[in-house]
């Protein structure tokens, strides 16, 4: 089962759940941006949690299937076509040989998520299937590479019903649990932060999130740089902050001012630059809470380990 | 310490000591047989350690409960475990060297007394991060020593050797960067040799050593 790529886009990567137990040897997490959308699509096909996807950012794709196969469209919505036809996301959808799959701009989100029943079965490197492109980690996918998948079990009808479907226009909200040097920080340096509304910035890759706002005043203190989480937000030299994702370097030494619940950061990797973003305290019990039952209804249990292979 | 939704960071002292490394290593490695099923990324640093676990399984309560009665067990104590030293052989020529003329004129160093002052100590690994493969080693003699670019590069050839105030690295593959680089190593350290994966280990000890620009040609290495 495979997919030929006739156009590769500007940003078109393999990724699964991410890279772990490598953070040791200097790696990334790694893995998909919009943990939200990917679990959908895996779940609306019946795949296991981890399974691998292709991220598409922005589109400008083509890829024309080579075999019969059943996949899933979930995230943003960038013109979705099948054979140029107009075709649904957030649902199975069973495709033919010759079939052409498109995405052509962004009309709704950034991000979006073809995932195959049974997953991509691209080559896996340190533990994971996910690319990561300033790690040398892999490469974006490019003109006549065949992707392949595993065989499809047939077809699956199931869809996300639409009341459920993200609305990635809004301005978001970013709770955050107040962890690393939070305490640090002065009480006007927390009201500075918590009572503004920042914008999405150009700077925004996998690595990162750079906003744009009031800076807040900092003291040159050096820092001994230690290992930043998934969702850690640093105060930057210029009092600004950016928050770390998926592609991050594992350690750093700017200070933090607390980290993102990883499922507000799914909302943030659909937004465009200029968008509005405001933070907010979450509890750890709460965002627990939260994340479990989330990997409950996913099925993610116990399967958060690394692939073995 | 709260480090996210499903980790927690470790501080094992407030300043850089070169006991640490061996020792948070060796915390990490008990860790990871004691709490096995539990544990998911292991992140150590100068003076610290991020421990991330599976929040499926157990709880922050729980957890931190867990890993504080581990932790009033330990002490730092004088590690026995042995490292091999890894020897890099280093080009230290002007054109490989991008920021080594400026060096010498800033340190009134000649180019023997430098090479002569960075190769002659054995240098601690004191963290893996900024990218994989990528080791801070320290530390440097003063000397020699040299604050980051004010404008980082955007491309250093890998297998550069840099200087960043009282650290020295060697760049793995090409890569942005602000440090002042001093030489190139021959030696391939990406990961197009998985092998490297683990080419350093943090509490083990590195050591440069001069070779001339005919050596550093002959076994492949570019100007």
């Amino acid at each position: 089962m495979s997919f030929k790529v006739i156009k590769p886009g500007f940003l078109t990567t393999i990724q699964d759940a991410g890279r772990f137990m490598h953070a040791m040897y200097g790696m990334s997490q790694s893995g998909v941006m919009d943990e939200h959308a990917f679990s959908w699509a895996n779940h609306l096909l019946g795949n296991n949690y981890t399974d691998a996807v292709l991220e598409i950012t922005f589109g400008a794709v083509e890829l024309e299937a080579l075999d019969e196969m059943v996949v899933c469209v979930c995230g943003a919505d960038l013109d979705f076509k099948i054979n140029a036809q107009v075709a649904p996301i957030w649902q199975s959808l069973q495709i033919q040989p010759t079939d052409v799959l498109s995405w052509s701009l962004p009309k709704h989100g950034v991000r979006s998520y073809l995932a195959v029943q049974g997953g991509f079965k691209t080559q896996a490197l340190f533990g994971s299937r996910s690319v990561n492109l300033r790690e040398h980690i892999g490469a974006k996918i490019a003109q006549d590479w065949v992707l392949t998948c595993a065989p499809s079990s047939g077809q699956l009808e199931r869809f996300m019903a639409p009341q459920y479907r993200p609305n990635y226009h809004q301005d978001i909200v970013l709770r955050l649990l107040p962890s690393y040097q939070y305490s640090k920080f002065s009480d006007a340096q927390k009201t500075l932060f918590f009572g503004q509304t920042y914008t999405v910035s150009h700077a925004n890759d996998r690595s990162g999130c750079r906003l744009k706002g009031v800076p807040i005043a900092l003291k040159k203190d050096k820092m001994i740089s230690e290992a930043m989480s998934y969702g850690s937000v640093e105060i930057a030299t210029d009092g600004l902050p950016i928050i770390l994702l998926k592609d991050a370097p594992s350690i750093g030494g700017y200070p933090k001012i607390g980290t993102v619940f990883s499922l507000d950061l799914a909302q943030l990797a659909q937004q465009q630059p200029t968008a509005k973003v405001r933070f907010e305290l979450m509890g750890i019990e709460q965002a627990q809470k939260e994340r479990l039952a989330f990997n409950q209804f996913f099925g993610a249990l116990g399967n958060s380990k690394p692939l073995k292979i | 310490m709260l480090a996210g939704e499903s980790s927690l960071l470790i501080y094992f002292g407030d300043k850089i000591d070169p006991e640490l490394p061996k020792n948070i290593a060796n915390f990490a490695n008990q860790l990871k047989n004691e709490f096995s099923e539990l544990i998911i990324n292991l992140t150590p640093s100068y003076t610290s350690l991020l421990v991330s676990y599976d929040l499926n399984k157990t709880s922050y309560p729980i957890f931190k409960s867990q890993v504080s009665a581990l932790l009033e067990q330990w002490t730092l104590a004088e590690v026995k475990q042995s490292f091999k030293v890894i020897h890099i052989p280093v080009y230290y020529g002007f054109e490989v060297g991008l920021d080594l003329e400026r060096l010498l004129a800033e340190k009134a160093l000649t180019l023997d007394e430098f090479i002569h002052i960075h190769t002659s100590q054995s240098y601690l690994v004191y963290a893996i991060g900024f990218s994989p493969v990528f080791a801070f080693l320290g530390e440097v003699d003063q000397q020699i020593q040299a604050p980051r670019l004010a404008t980082p590069r955007i491309k250093i050839p890998a297998g550069s050797v840099g200087i960043a105030d009282r650290q020295t690295a060697i760049y793995p593959t090409d890569s942005s960067g602000g440090w002042n680089i001093i030489g190139r190593t021959v030696l391939d350290l990406s990961l197009k040799n998985p092998d490297n994966l683990d080419k350093f280990k943090t509490g083990g000890r590195v050591e440069f050593y001069p070779i001339t620009r005919e050596e550093y040609l002959k076994y492949g290495g570019e100007l």
